[in-house]
């Protein structure tokens, strides 16, 4: 017997044939399916990828040849700034962010996450807060007298954001547009906390759960304490500009280093919080396509918390050139090198299961050998960047510009692809095109390479980031046109999988409820997934539970 | 196996063929635009603030509604049908060694704790011909050790010979703290890494991986840190490395077994672990 009200019966799935456009809108604004949600996540962190992806482009054709005028020394800061807010804020947390709504009630057996409603205001208000970011290029100059885009780095580092440097309303824009964001991360953080926390399925222990929500775990653990600090420094920035307060105003006894801090203790574990979800998607991907359970899961998990712990001690080794001293930089050198122990036991770990395996290099196990591949140099530049005298040489020059985009884009971004290829058929119900798939691999790999790794070399020549422009002659100019022209491959072959997905949908081969013969819970349900998950809720006895479904004769349950 | 998407066993559930969820709400959304519409008043306009308040307010009437006295729940179908649950591809065949489907690869390799004893004495040995250079050039063993510890101490690199062959207590404790996490890093790779050279591990421990090691190093700190690489006597260098090469690889490969005939006569790519030496069949082309 029930005690709460019900309404009449409604058909929740993706299928929208034949419903009025209306309801179809109406339905996805209203939703509280977490599926749902984590797709409007995706789309909307697409959306930014593109305009962010955009914006690189645009800077890129600038910094192609010397004495560029391409576009104005104003818009080029305002470029810079919001290509990094936009792709940390508005493309990188959201797209993970739905990816782990999508897939973490799914792999832990739960019908939806804990908090629905939370869920759906998470989702809407960081939307809004992109879209009140981008709403800032139509003020200044444009239809409000408001001021314009922000234009003092993803960083906004004090004094730059004091009212004095930065009159109008351009730094506001930034400032509240991260704030709001902040709000909407915190609010899923929590619920992936809570769900994974209390709501998986019967005999899912915490030492059988999919690697997946361990390390969504992590990383929302990770936002609680990092975003927060965040925030905080917001509010005191905004107490800055509107009341005249000096947290931050060095002219009136504030100090510009206590910024730093604020911004850096959220902005290293930042990188982890982005990183976790690309090292979850490995886990799930890189077995299945070597036909091998993960070596060393217990290791794994250990380094993964590891990972979330140290991770909230390395962050002043972003100020190394700030004058910490010799003792803080000789601790933050050693913090920062200790943390290569548990990624070096994940990249050994991921080797290890890859070892002997019988491989199939479709697709995303394709992304995924690009990523352990680039995410081992950025570790390599990681180090050499730790270290407080190589540091000293090269900071703010275009070799930290390579080395976070190798970070960024050579392993989060080659992870995120290999897993929307592999979780595509369970969504849509339909294979993306394997072809097309591999034109697009190829194309980014070697616009990506292009790109990066001619990027580092005029960073070791001396060129500053962030600069608008170059003279000739310093020999920055061969490998500035190769880095434009590696950008303009990476933004082909992303249009090729935007193409792919949607030319999938419509026409791609149906893909069954398990395409890919693989382990985990998600893959039991049909492709895409009805709105309550599972009509029964499942047990499980492993952590492969589809292993033990598919050879009764020899389930994992024995090994464990 | 097969599972059957039943229609029975949910506790909550209202009526057997459905299943309970939250209620779909436009309230959270238009909380969400309300609070974002707050905050973007500051830099447009009041008004777009007082709409945004009133959106708040309205939207948290609407959601405190949808949940006091009870949720809002809808009951939605479940789709009936039989899914089979089964794999169109055998079970992994595995290497002569082993019958089990767990089996890790390599077949052998070493633990965790010997590629840390070797770093720990290849590290010791090092500190010999380290502290000889000093000795016989300088005439002071803490030369080497306060050169180490300038890559801790930035302001360092530029302090004079004479004080890099002074005691400093500080520069022996950051020197001991790199060379120790380095020389035990540097161990655990070569525990990883020597099972892939098992027929000739001293070579490779103590001269080629050194080698490597040294020529990386050499064509690189002119830019990670040109004081340094002017300081370091490149030769004494590479006489360090290749001691603690051998050491380390002496003591790794003691506490190690003897490769396995048929590991021993696979492929270079199977024992490096690129690939299987079964070949693909049929059934897992995808």
């Amino acid at each position: 017997m029930t005690t709460t009200p019900v309404l009449e019966a409604v058909d929740e799935t993706l299928e929208t044939q034949g419903k009025p456009p209306l309801n179809v809108i109406y339905e996805w604004l209203t939703t509280v399916d977490h599926k749902k949600i984590g797709l409007m996540y995706i789309c909307y962190a697409l959306l930014f990828l593109v305009i962010g992806g955009f914006e690189a482009v645009l800077m890129r054709i600038q910094l192609a040849i010397p004495n560029n005028h391409f576009v104005s020394p104003q818009v080029f800061n305002q470029l810079f700034t919001m290509h990094g807010t936009t792709m940390v804020f508005f493309m990188g947390m959201p797209i993970l962010f739905g990816m782990g709504n999508y897939l973490v009630p799914l792999m832990i057996g739960a019908r939806d996450m804990a908090f629905p409603r939370l869920n759906a205001f998470s989702f809407w208000v960081s939307a809004f807060a992109g879209f009140l970011l981008y709403f800032s290029y139509i003020g200044g100059s444009g239809l409000y007298a408001a001021g314009s885009a922000p234009d003092v780095g993803w960083f906004a580092y004090a004094p730059l954001t004091s009212k004095v440097f930065s009159p109008g309303h351009s730094t506001d824009y930034w400032t509240l547009a991260v704030f709001l964001s902040g709000i909407g991360s915190i609010g899923t953080a929590l619920n992936i906390v809570t769900t994974i926390l209390c709501m998986r399925c019967k005999g899912m222990k915490m030492s059988r759960m999919p690697l997946l929500p361990w390390l969504y775990l992590v990383m929302s653990g990770l936002v609680f304490v990092a975003v927060s600090p965040l925030t905080a420094a917001q509010i005191m920035l905004t107490f800055d500009r509107y009341l005249g307060a000096h947290f931050f105003d060095t002219q009136a006894g504030g100090s510009a280093i206590l910024w730093m801090h604020f911004f850096w203790i959220f902005g290293h574990p930042e990188v982890y919080v982005l990183v976790l979800p690309a090292f979850a998607f490995a886990n799930e991907i890189i077995p299945v396509f070597s036909r091998k359970a993960m070596f060393g899961y217990p290791a794994m998990v250990a380094a993964s918390v590891a990972i979330g712990f140290i991770s909230l001690s390395v962050w002043a080794h972003h100020m190394f050139t700030a004058g910490l001293g010799p003792a803080g930089n000789t601790f933050f050198v050693f913090a920062t090198m200790v943390i290569s122990v548990p990624t070096g036991i994940k990249i050994f770990n991921w080797l290890a299961t890859i070892w002997g395996g019988k491989i199939i290099f479709a697709v995303p196990m394709m992304f995924m050998v690009g990523f352990l591949f680039q995410f081992l140099i950025a570790g390599l530049t990681g180090i050499m960047l730790a270290a407080a005298p190589f540091n000293w040489q090269l900071s703010a020059s275009y070799f930290v510009v390579a080395h976070f985009h190798y970070v960024l884009v050579g392993a989060i971004v080659f992870s995120l692809f290999g897993a929307f290829y592999y979780w595509y058929p369970k969504v849509t119900g339909k294979m993306m095109d394997e072809t097309l798939g591999k034109w697009h691999f190829w194309l980014f790999l070697i616009g990506f390479h292009l790109t990066f790794d001619f990027m580092h070399i005029p960073g070791i020549l001396g060129m500053p980031r962030r600069i608008y422009t170059y003279e000739d002659g310093r020999g920055w100019n061969t490998l500035n046109f190769i880095v434009g022209i590696g950008a303009i491959f990476q933004a082909v072959g992303t249009l090729i999988l935007v193409y792919n997905m949607i030319r999938s949908y419509y026409k791609g081969k149906e893909a069954g409820h398990d395409p890919w013969d693989a382990w985990t819970l998600e893959w039991s349900v049909p492709s895409p997934p009805p709105s309550y998950n599972f009509a029964i809720e499942p047990t499980v006895n492993s952590r492969r539970p589809l292993w033990d479904l598919k050879h009764p004769e020899d389930p994992d349950t024995d090994y464990e | 196996m097969q599972e059957a998407q039943s229609t029975q066993g949910h506790e909550h559930e209202h009526r057997s063929d459905t299943v309970i969820l939250p209620a779909p709400t436009p309230w959270p959304m238009v909380l969400a635009l309300g609070v974002a519409l707050m905050i973007t008043g500051m830099v447009t306009h009041w008004v777009i603030s007082l709409l945004g308040l009133i959106l708040t307010l309205r939207a948290i009437v609407g959601w405190f509604f949808d949940i006091f006295p009870h949720e809002l729940h809808v009951a939605v179908p479940v789709q009936t049908g039989v899914m089979k649950i089964s794999s169109t591809r055998t079970t992994r065949e595995q290497l002569p060694v082993s019958a089990s489907h767990r089996q890790m690869l390599p077949v052998e390799t070493f633990s965790v704790v010997s590629g840390i004893k070797g770093g720990i004495v290849g590290g010791l040995a090092m500190i010999v011909p380290a502290a000889l250079f000093g000795l016989l050039k300088y005439h002071s063993i803490w030369y080497a050790v306060n050169l180490l510890a300038a890559g801790g101490f930035v302001s360092w690199a530029s302090e004079t010979t004479a004080f890099l062959c002074q005691f400093h207590l500080e520069g022996l404790l950051a020197a001991t703290g790199i060379h120790a996490f380095t020389s035990v890093l540097i161990g655990l790779l070569y525990g990883a890494m020597l099972p892939m050279f098992p027929r000739k591990p001293i070579l490779t421990a103590g001269f080629v991986a050194p080698l490597l090691w040294t020529g990386i190093l050499y064509s690189a700190l002119g830019i990670i840190s040109p004081v340094l690489n002017e300081r370091i006597n490149w030769l004494w260098f590479v006489i360090s490395q290749i001691a603690f090469g051998l050491v380390c690889g002496f003591i790794v490969n003691l506490q190690v077994k003897v490769r396995t005939p048929q590991f021993r006569a696979l492929p270079f790519a199977v024992r490096a672990g690129i690939h299987s030496d079964q070949p693909l069949t049929k059934d897992d082309e995808l």
